[in-house]
């Protein structure tokens, strides 16, 4: 159990943080700028709060009531950054052995051998940090910081530099970090469905505040949530209402305000409420119905806001009860004299739509 | 006689200069590398001051730190009465002068280096592992120090051949004493002063020459072979 219990000012940004945490596995998530650094440095004796307890199973690391304040050698704070901070001096099993040599037998929780294998690092054991690739770093970083025994384990944005191929090569070893080692875990990341992929509980942070903490789905209900998923480019999160599961065919339909929507096969009862979630880039625009297309999803609607960012236009489609985002190329916003107020089909496949708070 | 052959007085200041030199490196390695250290990492109060007082060698003619040294260390000097009457000790005139004078005048290049190379290691790599539970002397003896080392050979090699070339510092304070405080430069200085002096005079350039050479390459050769070992030598650059 850890309790979170701080307040900071440092300039502009104000933190306030009141919040137990109890989860075995815990996703940070919020955007830039929402604490989460904060929150993690102040856990482990990187960041004095002006005020405010921090206790761990019991411990105290700090309480500037009674003047604790455990410096950070001593919090037993196990850490892995998303640059993995290897030292780049000692080989693999050096870094490994780093903080794992300073414990006594009884304070080891974890042999050397055990970690080498949940994590499959006998190969690299004699190479250099900078012969290794990202994800083989991350994973003896991951390693180096389970050894050192913490009682608590951060992991701050692990994923973060590495590309989708790498990220599905070290998942499952994050995956099985989680079944296998009994260490509580905060795990930091503006990606929220890589913190699903490890947990569907959550703690939601925005302007310093908590804005939510509990499962994935009852958060995302929250509509400051909502609005905050939205402004990281999870650009669509929308909540539907299942209508009809179809077995056979594999998907489901749901109904979206008045309309309804063909959506992967979901696991969830009929008539339950579940987030589903789209990026901009999978809607296409089309100014009248398409017949003979496979895609499935044809929403009439009209074009709202038109903005750019980058090299991409987004548009707003209004549609009955919500308003849907999509991505064209500037040409396309030539070709079909695309503007507000135009009436349009939003055009989604089946497929594209990704559903929440199923099985993980 | 042949023209390479040194003379013992030549031979004298040659080895009196490497003496000299290897003992101020050694004087100011671990002053040097801690202020080096000190200026990199902390804010305190007065750290200007510090900084501008380390690097006045550097600016000042060295015959200024000379007379300074003379006045302080030397026999009447305020120190240099209290060593003399405590210790027995008179280093005015002697080759360790020599070795504290070039010490001043060196220890503006080590702390440079060492500041350079200190603050040049990851920060973040620090607090890895003080998160790992290593205690902050632990973390400087094993992560900032040898990351921090091909800096500080160079800041090592820099001292030795600042050494090597003090003048004006050591013979104010130490005098030109041969056999004693006589170093290479001195001895190149005293030759041009007297007649037929040319020859022996360019012996001991040419020597000084290769010394300072010498030491250049061998740093660039241990800095090449401490960078190898982190990953980030020319090789792979």
């Amino acid at each position: 159990m850890i309790e979170l219990d701080f307040a900071l000012r440092r300039g502009e940004f104000a933190t306030r943080v009141n919040v137990t945490l109890d989860d075995r596995v815990t996703g940070v998530f919020g955007p830039s700028g929402a604490g989460k650094t904060t929150l993690l440095g102040t856990l482990a004796g990187l960041v004095k709060p002006d005020a405010g307890r921090l206790v761990v199973d019991g411990e105290y690391l700090l309480d500037t009531e009674r003047g604790i304040d455990q410096p950070l050698h001593k919090r037993r704070i196990g850490m892995v950054f998303q640059d993995s901070r290897l030292f780049p001096h000692l080989t693999v099993s050096r870094n490994l052995e780093y903080g794992y040599h300073r414990l006594t037998r009884e304070q080891r929780r974890f042999s050397l051998t055990q970690i080498v294998e949940l994590l499959e690092l006998g190969p690299l054991l004699r190479q250099k940090p900078y012969q290794l690739s990202g994800g083989q770093r991350q994973r003896v970083a991951l390693g180096r910081a389970l050894l050192s025994s913490p009682r608590l384990l951060l992991l701050d944005e692990p994923m973060a530099s590495l590309d989708v191929r790498l990220k599905m090569q070290i998942l499952p070893f994050m995956q099985r970090v989680r079944d296998e080692i009994d260490i509580p875990m905060l795990y930091v990341s503006h990606a929220i469905d890589e913190v699903l992929q490890l947990t569907s509980r959550m703690l939601v942070l925005e302007h310093g505040q908590v804005i939510g903490y509990g499962d994935f789905v009852d958060v995302m209900r929250d509509t400051q949530v909502l609005a905050l998923a939205r402004s990281l480019g999870m650009e669509n999160v929308l909540q539907v209402e299942l209508l009809s599961h179809h077995h056979a065919e594999g998907y489901s339909v749901a109904k979206l305000g008045a309309q309804s929507l063909f959506i992967p096969l979901s696991a969830r009862e009929l008539g339950e409420r579940i987030t589903i979630s789209t990026a901009a880039s999978n809607i296409a625009l089309a100014r009248e119905p398409v017949a003979g297309i496979s895609i499935q999803n044809q929403l009439p609607g009209t074009l709202g806001q038109m903005r750019q960012v980058d090299h991409r236009m987004l548009v707003d489609v209004v549609l009955d009860a919500h308003t849907l985002v999509a991505e064209v190329s500037e040409k396309s916003v030539q070709d079909l004299a695309l503007s507000p107020g135009m009436k349009v089909h939003a055009l989604i496949k089946t497929q594209a739509l990704h559903l929440y708070g199923q099985a993980l | 006689m042949s023209i390479l052959q040194l003379t013992p007085e030549e031979m004298a200041a040659l080895w009196l200069s490497a003496k000299v030199a290897f003992f101020c490196t050694l004087l100011i390695l671990i002053p040097g590398v801690l202020l080096g250290w000190v200026l990199a990492r902390k804010r305190f109060f007065g750290k200007a001051l510090l900084d501008s007082v380390v690097h006045l060698p550097l600016v000042l003619p060295p015959v200024v730190p000379g007379f300074l040294l003379l006045l302080l260390l030397g026999n009447q000097g305020f120190l240099g009465k209290w060593l003399q009457d405590t210790f027995g000790i008179s280093i005015a005139f002697t080759w360790m002068g020599a070795v504290v004078a070039s010490a001043i005048m060196a220890l503006p290049l080590m702390v440079r280096s060492a500041r350079l190379a200190v603050s040049q290691v990851d920060r973040g790599l620090e607090l890895a592992a003080q998160s790992l539970g290593a205690h902050p002397l632990r973390v400087f003896f094993s992560i900032t120090l040898p990351l921090a080392l091909p800096g500080i050979l160079t800041g090592m090699v820099l001292a030795f051949s600042r050494s090597l070339g003090e003048f004006g510092a050591t013979i104010t304070f130490v005098g030109n004493i041969e056999g004693e405080t006589r170093t290479l430069p001195l001895a190149i200085y005293t030759y041009t002063q007297i007649p037929g002096g040319d020859v022996p005079a360019l012996r001991l350039v040419v020597l000084s020459l290769l010394l300072a050479f010498a030491a250049l390459y061998f740093s660039n050769i241990m800095e090449q072979r401490a960078l190898r070992r982190i990953g980030s030598g020319d090789d792979r650059a």
